[in-house]
């Protein structure tokens, strides 16, 4: 057969087999059930990140009138004309390093946050930082309904994990028994055409078809509402999605083929490849989390909680004669007045400071062994994630969405870094009892997040694509050869 | 006739080698499951206890010291897993188990165990429940979806009626081989749990545990019988055996992998959750504006914590504070609870096309793991709490504000601390669940009648047809 024919009886098969599909309904009415519910996952993914990015610009603009609010009060305050409160004057160090603070860290949505929804609903995208212990404020989380988060999210992440293998199955299980079963492969073995270029003709037609709905929708719906999305970084990312979306329909479609390839008829052929989705999607990930959790078991948190206690009791007794001192601004208001560029932090409340300040220095070793683990435990994932593409298309996702565990945890780590430095800022200030001052206020510390390399992840995410297309060719490669040698009529 | 139906089809069902295959592998994840789950919870109720016990120690024994400040190292209260946690924990990866009994502020249960997992928790958690939920309906459909379709296309179907088997004994006779599948793979594991689970518990919580085992198989019962029934429906309605499998496969995506999450979005849309932040600012404007009233009327001052306020009635403003909050904390964790409530009974209703989330809601209510449970015990250590502020204002009252601008000098002792009773939280018994879950069973009795009467309607029908 030369090069020429095959082409051309690739071409026929493959028309041919687009025309009887549209004809007796079956490719418009899974294309339209995976449009529908592409568009429904990616509108459920948009109205989440833009809840999300409303909170931050909440935050934002509410740390900003903080700032404003204390700039004011300080002026007044130095210009003699403000009545002294203990707990809202600015001047005094010990309070604008607590309550007035109204600092928080924010990790902004990436620009492609509504492709998964991933970790975002669960971890907190702010925090509100002030001088009070780590263990006081990191652990707060976003308020959502536990029974919603076991659910969770029909998101477009959830459409591609899950269910579009479902209708990958639905469309090709019976590609040969098929023809098999109606006796037309016979008659087909009558025409000079190799089994090789049928069923690779015939599962080229579903999978274009496929791609055709599936990646185009969501950039177009993207690139069309927000216009942060058509940077190089997100196209990139948008180009890596596709590739992963690609690789992943290409994986159940070999599957497909090389089951048919078995010859065994269209019945036990559904079967089979429902047992294939429900052990790789629904029962592998589930168990790897078990064995994850089994090698790399996160510490306890009780264990947190009773340490927490004890330091926190040690520094109250450590700090036991400042917190008994009596608060002389209740008769003496004066005492609050700033003098010399100085001004008298209450006993109490610089034990208040110290004693928080201490509590992490003990407790932040215990702390960061739970980051720890949890990267340990992430590395595992990535190692034992080839053994699943559903795990694998999922790490994937979330990454290209910015929502994954990697850049939840990087987020947290920084935002303690910021609180330490907010704490050193006002240390000294509050150890030698310096008043604020206007210069100051504008100066201090500012929120700054180094968000991962574009390369870094990049890389994350290709090599995951590129994993799944070797498994797919892998398995292509396989059904062919057995196509050749094994008895199909 | 039954038996001799049911025996055939279970013979040709274990002839079947494939079927053993998949009955092993629910049955070793079942094992896997509980084994794994029993030891966590053991380890995981062992050291919460031992925590507690520790912290409130350190609590009867922290020396003199200003009420005030005792309240700030305060102690932590840990929720206990109930026994059946094992069997369906779910929500508990969700939510926290630990609270810091501190002055203030009522403060949520931290350190959920989804927050120390990585991505892959949200495929969902190996449970026993988990495993009948899903695959057990997954294994009848592909066991049965050819009980009568199958006899048809062999032809045995004309055979069965011309000796004149009545439909309804065909009927029951391959639901009865279906249902023996069923049980065969849940019933020997379940049953040695609840035996060892029963004795290792105190005698006083094991009839505790029967009840709810009796529920719950109950609950199962009939979910798995809806889905035996139904499977024998379709394969006696439609005219092939393959489009009967793929009838069948569509329903159970549809209901149990995609109906759970469609009905949270839509209960988010009906009725969302607020965001923290919005939370956070009721909270503290609600707190603010309650106290400042409190402050006003019980002092004649400004706003809270008034410089002009001495600080002999510290004390006194410490209790009139706190009380102003509790009405408002009350209110709007209440509402945010009764939200999260609404938004679970909402969906229960969308079990009556996908009975799944109608059984998960009632499998955790009885196991203990649902969100009422959470919430009783949340309730119960906020009153610990209030316990604890009461008795520390009470005594500033009555000996700190005494002393004036000296008021934080005052130190109080053990005899204080120990009127601070121990935190003994009791799990809700099986009653609590039964009142909440009652129309869950039901429904789902519902859904077994109208599979068994599709059946019913569905075998004679193309018994008829064949005549």
């Amino acid at each position: 057969m030369s090069q020429m024919k095959h082409t051309s009886t690739f071409q026929l098969i493959f028309r041919h087999e687009l025309t009887i599909l549209t004809r007796d309904r079956t490719l418009p009415i899974v294309a339209i059930l995976l449009a529908a519910m592409v568009l429904g996952g990616l509108f459920v993914g948009i109205t989440q990140a833009k809840q999300r990015s409303a909170m931050i610009a909440e935050v934002i603009e509410h740390s900003a009138k903080r700032q404003a609010a204390n700039e004011k009060t300080l002026q007044s305050v130095l210009d003699g004309k403000q009545a002294l409160v203990p707990f809202g004057n600015p001047a005094n160090p010990a309070a604008l390093a607590g309550g007035l603070a109204g600092r928080h860290t924010t990790l902004p949505n990436l620009p492609l946050a509504a492709l998964a929804i991933g970790q975002s609903d669960m971890v907190p995208n702010y925090y509100r930082i002030s001088y009070l212990s780590k263990v006081q404020f990191m652990y707060d989380t976003e308020i959502e309904n536990p029974w919603n988060l076991l659910s969770g999210h029909f998101d477009l992440s959830f459409v591609i994990t899950f269910v579009l293998p479902l209708l990958v199955i639905g469309l090709s299980f019976n590609m040969l028994s098929a023809e098999r079963e109606q006796g037309t492969l016979r008659m087909l073995f009558a025409q000079p055409m190799a089994l090789t270029t049928l069923i690779a003709a015939k599962a080229s037609a579903r999978y274009l078809v496929f791609l055709a709905v599936i990646l185009p929708l969501p950039p177009l719906v993207l690139l069309s509402l927000f216009p942060e999305t058509r940077s190089m970084d997100s196209l990139l990312f948008m180009a890596l999605w596709a590739l992963v979306v690609a690789g992943y329909t290409l994986f159940w479609f070999a599957l497909a083929a090389l089951v048919n390839a078995f010859g065994r008829a269209s019945s036990s052929n559904a079967l089979i490849l429902i047992s294939g989705w429900t052990f790789l999607v629904l029962i592998l990930p589930i168990v790897m989390n078990l064995v994850v959790g089994a090698i790399s078991p996160a510490p306890s948190r009780t264990e947190l909680a009773s340490r927490t206690r004890v330091v926190t009791a040690d520094a109250l007794r450590e700090y036991e004669d400042m917190y008994s001192t009596d608060y002389r601004y209740a008769s003496d208001p004066e005492t609050l007045a700033v003098k010399d560029g100085r001004i008298e932090v209450p006993p109490r409340m610089r034990a208040f400071f110290l004693a928080k300040q201490r509590v992490d220095a003990q407790v932040e070793p215990l702390l960061n062994q739970f980051d720890h683990q949890l990267l340990e435990q992430q590395k595992l994932v990535d190692l034992i994630g080839f053994l699943s593409p559903a795990i694998l298309v999922n790490e994937a996702l979330n990454l290209v969405a910015g929502n994954d565990s990697r850049r939840f945890v990087a987020f947290k780590n920084q935002t303690e870094a910021f609180h330490n430095g907010w704490r050193a800022f006002f240390a000294p200030k509050i150890a030698t009892d310096r008043a604020t001052t206007r210069a100051e206020m504008t100066a201090l510390p500012v929120w700054q997040r180094q968000e991962t390399a574009t390369t870094t992840t990049a890389w994350r995410i290709a090599s995951r694509a590129a994993l799944l297309l070797l498994v797919s060719f892998i398995i292509a490669i396989f059904a062919m050869r057995r196509l050749r040698h094994g008895q199909i009529v | 006739m039954i038996r001799t139906i049911a025996l055939k089809d279970l013979r040709e069902i274990i002839r079947d080698g494939r079927m053993l295959w998949a009955a092993a592998l629910i049955i070793l994840l079942s094992i896997v499951a509980l084994a794994s789950g029993s030891i966590r919870q053991s380890q995981i109720n062992h050291e919460r206890a031992a925590g507690q016990a520790l912290d409130y120690q350190a609590w009867l024994q922290q020396g003199e010291r200003h009420p005030h400040d005792a309240a700030e190292q305060g102690m932590h209260v840990f929720k206990p897993e109930p026994p059946l946690a094992v069997l369906d924990p779910g929500i508990e990866p969700f939510v926290g188990s630990t609270v810091w009994l501190q002055a203030h502020r009522q403060s949520e249960l931290k350190f959920r165990p989804a927050q120390d997992a990585t991505g892959l928790q949200r495929f969902g958690q190996l449970s026993p429940a988990w495993i009948v939920q899903v695959l057990v309906p997954l294994l009848i459909i592909v066991i049965g979806f050819g009980a009568i379709s199958g006899e048809r296309e062999r032809g045995t179907l004309r055979q069965l009626l011309s000796i004149g088997v009545p439909a309804r004994q065909l009927l029951l006779g391959k639901a009865l081989a279906l249902a023996a599948c069923a049980c065969a793979l849940v019933i020997p594991v379940w049953l040695v749990f609840s035996v060892v689970a029963t004795i290792s518990l105190p005698s006083a919580e094991r009839l505790d545990v029967v009840y709810r085992m009796l529920w719950l198989i109950a609950g199962y019962g009939l979910y798995l019988g809806f889905f035996v029934f139904l499977t024998i429906a379709v394969s006696a309605m439609v005219r092939s055996s393959r489009a009967a499998v793929v009838l069948l496969l569509g329903f159970w995506v549809a209901a149990t992998l995609i109906a759970p999450r469609t009905a949270s979005e839509i209960a988010n849309v009906i009725d969302p959750t607020p965001s923290r932040l919005d939370f956070n600012n009721h909270l503290s404007h609600d707190i603010s504006e309650a106290a400042g009233e409190a402050w006003k009327s019980s002092f004649g001052v400004k706003e809270q914590w008034d410089p002009s306020l001495p600080l002999s009635k510290w004390g006194a403003a410490l209790k009139v504070d706190d009380h102003a909050g509790y009405g408002v904390l009350d209110q709007t964790f209440g509402k945010l609870w009764d939200t999260f409530e609404r938004q679970q009974r909402f969906q229960q209703w969308i079990g009556l096309v996908a009975p799944v989330i109608t059984l998960r809601g009632f499998s955790m209510g009885l196991a203990g793991t649902d969100f009422a449970q959470h919430r009783d015990f949340s309730t119960a250590a906020e009153l610990q709490r209030r316990k604890i502020q009461e008795i520390v204002s009470d005594d500033l009252v009555a000996h700190a504000d005494t002393l004036g601008n000296a008021h934080f000098s005052y130190k109080a002792g053990s005899k204080l601390w120990a009127t601070v009773p121990e935190f003994k939280y009791q799990l809700p018994t099986i009653g609590f669940a039964a009142r909440r879950y009652w129309p869950d069973l039901l429904l789902l009795a519902a859904m077994f009648a109208a599979a068994a009467t599709l059946a019913s309607i569905a075998v004679s029908r193309s018994l008829k047809r064949m005549a």
